[in-house]
């Protein structure tokens, strides 16, 4: 009776080491891109022109930048590692690309569900998760680490 | 704007190329909007402000819609691919304009060729703010920077061909052109004229040159540095022109340096315009040059707050008989201080004094502003 007990709790833990998100792989942020995509490097620079609204082209495709927005963690990161500026002055950057340039500012997605989807459905597209977010995903492939705690 | 102007072949024609880009990039969007996140992009935004004020002058109050107390810029733009459309259209309780209409096609990545109604490159102002009063620091724009139906000096709207190029230039740094050619403004009861899209008015109209190139330190940053040009033979169509009635051409060149220079929390925007005036007529000809510039700094604190300075200030302007005679209200010499405060992300109350001279009178104004980009 007590090996049958000792049984069910050693089963237990490992199902809940399982579905448990190891701390490690939130506190990486990846840049990610299609799994089909033909994009296999992009510089921090590049990276910083395509989500402030510039045209950056690759191995002839033109990147589309996805803003993932699903946790306040990834928005601070977003805005200070990504973009380098505060996000009142990133907004206004961005109302003044509308004005100035006639360009719509990277599309917001609030989910990191919606972004997998998104990139899987779009060869041009790039974005960025957390790592423990995207692990045992085919769709995606991860370019680089953006932030690491 | 009128009814019948939606009639003309013109106005049809943008009405249609408006609607099936429009047509096409929804129809695109519901089909495969479940499966692909890729363009068409489109973006909405409508700048709106309120404003009450206090003007000493009634002479000025009369004259500038500057002042219009309320007033809405509803700005839609739609990228596919590499085509753009872009429109702009302001709406006050003053006015109906529709400022910009574009179509644009990016010849290759951070080059852009637009064919419409554009606002002139050589405006260091007008094409950092366009009509969206919201991203302006301070409430008033310069007097040299009017627009036409504020009875501004310079031309600001051209209908023609713009390009507009942004190039990478060393590590960092980047090199911005800016060249437009099209039919600019004509005179009619002395004021500039530009072409209304929708109530096209084409004849006697000459074509305009503007120009204008600048050095970016930080090619993603938002300092710029560089020169302006811009040419104009603007025709007089009712012999308006008061001190000269028998002109029926001016010829107006444009010549200028600017800086705008964002360090947070600083932003300071300088800018100098030499303007050569030429009156043409029959039997006459008289040639008149003056110089007008600005400059506006601004410090970013805690909690929102923002408090700026503006000086704006020109030689030999006072004693130009076409300034004096057809733009007697328009301030040549002005100093105003303001205190910003973003109440809310894309909401701002703005506070601001000023004194002005024009070459009628001394005026001091107060306005207190709130401007806003919706969503």
């Amino acid at each position: 009776m007590a090996g049958l007990r000792h049984t069910f709790a050693r089963l237990g833990l490992c199902v809940l080491l399982g579905l448990a998100r190891p701390a490690w792989a939130e506190d990486r942020l990846l840049l990610l891109v299609a799994a089909q995509s033909r994009i296999e490097a992009l510089s921090s620079v590049d990276v910083h022109k395509l989500f402030l609204g510039l045209t950056v082209v690759v191995n002839d495709q033109r990147l589309r930048p996805l803003r993932n927005d699903a946790d306040e963690l990834m928005r601070q990161v977003f805005f200070q590692n990504v973009v380098s500026m505060s996000e009142s002055v990133y907004d206004r950057r961005m109302l003044a690309l509308t004005l100035q340039q006639g360009i719509a500012a990277p599309p917001v997605l609030r989910t990191t569900r919606e972004v997998l989807n998104a990139l899987a459905a779009d060869p041009e597209a790039v974005s960025f998760a957390w790592a423990a977010d995207i692990e045992r995903d085919p769709r995606v492939k991860v370019l680089r680490v953006l932030w690491r705690r | 704007m009128n009814l019948a102007a939606l009639c003309r072949p013109v106005t049809a024609g943008l009405v249609v190329c408006w609607s099936t880009f429009a047509g096409c990039v929804y129809a695109q969007s519901a089909d495969e909007h479940a499966t692909r996140h890729e363009q068409p992009a489109k973006e909405l935004v409508v700048f709106v402000t309120t404003e009450a004020h206090h003007i000493s002058s009634d002479a000025s109050a009369a004259t500038l819609n500057e002042d219009a107390w309320f007033a809405a810029d509803i700005v839609l733009a739609l990228t596919r691919d590499r085509f753009r459309l872009f429109g702009e259209f302001l709406l006050t309780s003053e006015e109906r304009d529709l400022e910009r209409f574009q179509l644009g096609y990016e010849v290759v990545p951070n080059t852009v060729a637009w064919l419409g109604r554009f606002h002139q490159p050589a405006s260091a102002w007008n094409t950092e703010h366009h009509h969206g009063r919201y991203l302006q620091m301070s409430i008033t724009r310069p007097a040299i920077e009017l627009w036409e139906d504020q009875n501004g000096i310079v031309p600001q709207h051209i209908s023609g061909l713009l390009v507009d190029s942004r190039r990478t230039l060393g590590d960092l740094g980047g090199l911005h052109v800016s060249a437009g050619a099209g039919l600019g403004p004509r005179i009619v009861e002395g004021k500039l004229d530009p072409l209304d899209l929708l109530d096209p008015h084409e004849g006697g109209r000459h074509i305009s040159w503007t120009a204008r190139v600048s050095y970016l330190p930080d090619y993603t940053g938002a300092s710029e540095f560089g020169i302006v040009l811009a040419q104009h033979r603007i025709p007089v169509l009712d012999q308006s022109i008061v001190n000269f009635p028998l002109a029926n051409e001016v010829r107006q060149s444009v010549y200028g340096a600017f800086g705008l220079w964002n360090q947070e929390p600083w932003r300071v925007v300088a800018v100098v315009y030499d303007i050569n005036v030429g009156l043409r007529g029959p039997a006459t000809a008289r040639d008149e040059r003056f110089v007008a510039g600005y400059v506006e700094a601004g410090r970013h604190f805690a909690r929102g707050l923002a408090a700026y300075g503006r000086v704006e200030n020109s030689a030999r302007a006072f004693r130009s008989a076409y300034l004096s005679g057809n733009y007697p209200d328009v301030d040549l010499r002005r100093v105003m201080l303001g205190l910003r405060w973003d109440v809310l992300p894309r909401h701002a109350l703005t506070l601001e004094v000023g004194r002005g001279e024009s070459v009628r009178t001394h005026q001091t104004e107060i306005r207190l502003q709130w401007s806003a980009a919706l969503p």
